[in-house]
């Protein structure tokens, strides 16, 4: 089985910003350039998160989507906003393929996850995790890394399966923008507990992180963000590394 | 002679803006059909389709469009679940009638691995056609929880999970692809490309 290795574009429109710990934001390009550059090095899927405007409870900004999809011929995932069925719909009308989904599903009403994978098919939907550990368990966090939703990351992955979601896309409020590695536990724990494909994010620092990663948790994909925006590796870089480290990958 | 690639819009199909942008990076002409009358204005057919196999016979029989497929004459391409409903029945949410181009049903993937099944995967074809030209081994994209079962129309074959199944079909000048060229990079537009380049009507 080839392990997906995807471009992920955390967005601040409208530019692609590299969070820092879920905080200071740095510039690095605009969300179609950044996405050209990703697709010509390789990549299996784009993935394009607005981190900021379910927090800001801004609406979607389509045109720079929109943009963004003009530029590739694989597949394109879209989150951040989410909050009804129209916006899913919108957005799979401008070139969306996956529509990710978090802080409406968690703090108003899961439901929608069940109304959208019965509209779009389970494939279309998924539902990003931000998970921070606490002593004994992890809890899903909201808009950003800022907001606790008191909801059990194991029992959320469960209830949005059964609710239809059709890809999980996990990040890890503790390890994301700090280069320092995967959360491997909550890794590996996320992918054996749920059938469908797990696409893991937050913490790659070097390639031996996504490497361990995989080969710890067995994931369908990572995401990559910022080795990629500083030009530290290309996805040709990565697939190649983990090609020698017998990982199959496509291309 | 025109070359008019027409896609069939039936509400539920998400992905006709990929579609449409993949055939004019091959060179090809499209035209988005929301009425049966406008299949006069085309050469040849994609049937797009994302969603459950209930669902689109039902939007496609809202929209008029089940008697003008089966009654035409022009090539058609079925994508992902555009393939799935040339078949006989499916079996997503309860048994649903196809268009029944092909003797098939189509049920769930049954693998010891994660469904849906997602990301690039070689085709190995079984029975070359025009469209899958030059197109053995390459890679394309899937993402797809259900497969189509069927042993004589098979085009191309496809492993997941030591599983392999139907990834493409072809019967007279009915062609079907699991996978979706509009997202399989250079690979899937040369697969449009050859449709493009097929003759016409029969």
């Amino acid at each position: 089985m080839k392990v997906r290795i995807i471009a992920k574009l955390d967005v601040k429109p409208p530019y692609v910003v590299k969070p820092v710990h879920f905080e200071g934001l740095r510039k690095v390009g605009t969300p179609s350039e950044m996405a050209k550059k990703y697709y010509n090095q390789g990549a299996d899927e784009v993935m394009y998160i607005d981190i900021v405007s379910s927090l800001y409870q801004r609406n979607i900004i389509f045109d720079e989507i929109e943009k963004t999809a003009n530029e590739l011929f694989i597949p394109f995932g879209v989150g951040g906003a989410v909050r009804t069925i129209e916006d899913f719909s919108k957005l799979f009308h401008i070139g969306a393929d996956k529509v990710a989904i978090n802080t409406y599903a968690i703090q108003e009403d899961p439901s929608i996850i069940n109304k959208a994978a019965k509209i779009f098919g389970n494939q279309a939907v998924v539902v990003n995790i931000e998970a921070k550990k606490w002593d004994n368990y992890w809890e899903c966090y909201t808009d950003c890394g800022r907001i606790q939703s008191g909801k059990d990351v194991l029992e959320w992955v469960k209830e949005v399966e059964q609710r239809g979601a059709g890809e999980i896309l996990l990040q890890s409020v503790d390890a994301d923008g700090r280069n320092r590695g995967f959360d491997l536990e909550l890794c590996k724990k996320v992918v054996e507990l749920v059938d469908i494909p797990v696409v893991l994010t937050s913490g790659a620092g070097s390639l031996e992180d996504i490497k361990e990663v995989i080969e710890y948790a067995k994931p369908s994909g990572v995401a990559i963000a910022s080795l990629l925006h500083y030009d530290k590796y290309t996805i040709q870089d990565i697939k190649e590394y983990l090609r020698k480290n017998n990982i199959e990958v496509s291309g | 002679m025109s070359n008019i690639i027409g896609i069939v819009n039936y509400g539920i199909a998400g992905n006709i803006h990929s579609i449409e942008k993949a055939i004019k990076a091959a060179g090809g002409q499209t035209l988005v059909i929301n009425k049966p009358e406008q299949f006069n204005n085309v050469d040849k057919l994609v049937l797009p389709g994302v969603g459950s196999f209930r669902d689109a016979m039902q939007e496609l029989s809202s929209d008029g469009f089940i008697e003008p497929l089966k009654n035409n004459t022009k090539p058609i391409l079925g994508i992902c679940l555009g393939m799935q409903i040339l078949s006989t029945i499916g079996l997503e949410y309860g048994k649903t009638k196809g268009l029944d181009f092909i003797t098939a049903e189509v049920k769930p993937m049954l693998v010891d691995a994660k469904v849906p099944h997602v990301g690039f995967n070689h085709i190995d074809v079984i029975n070359s056609n025009e469209i899958l030209e030059d197109l053995e081994g390459e890679e394309f994209y899937f993402m797809h929880s259900y497969e189509m079962v069927n042993y004589t129309e098979i085009a191309a074959l496809t492993e997941y999970a030591n599983h392999k199944f139907v990834s493409s079909v072809k019967k007279g000048n009915i062609y079907g692809v699991q996978f979706h060229p509009e997202k399989s990079r250079e690979a899937g537009v040369k697969l449009f490309e050859n449709f493009i380049n097929l003759k016409g009507e029969k």
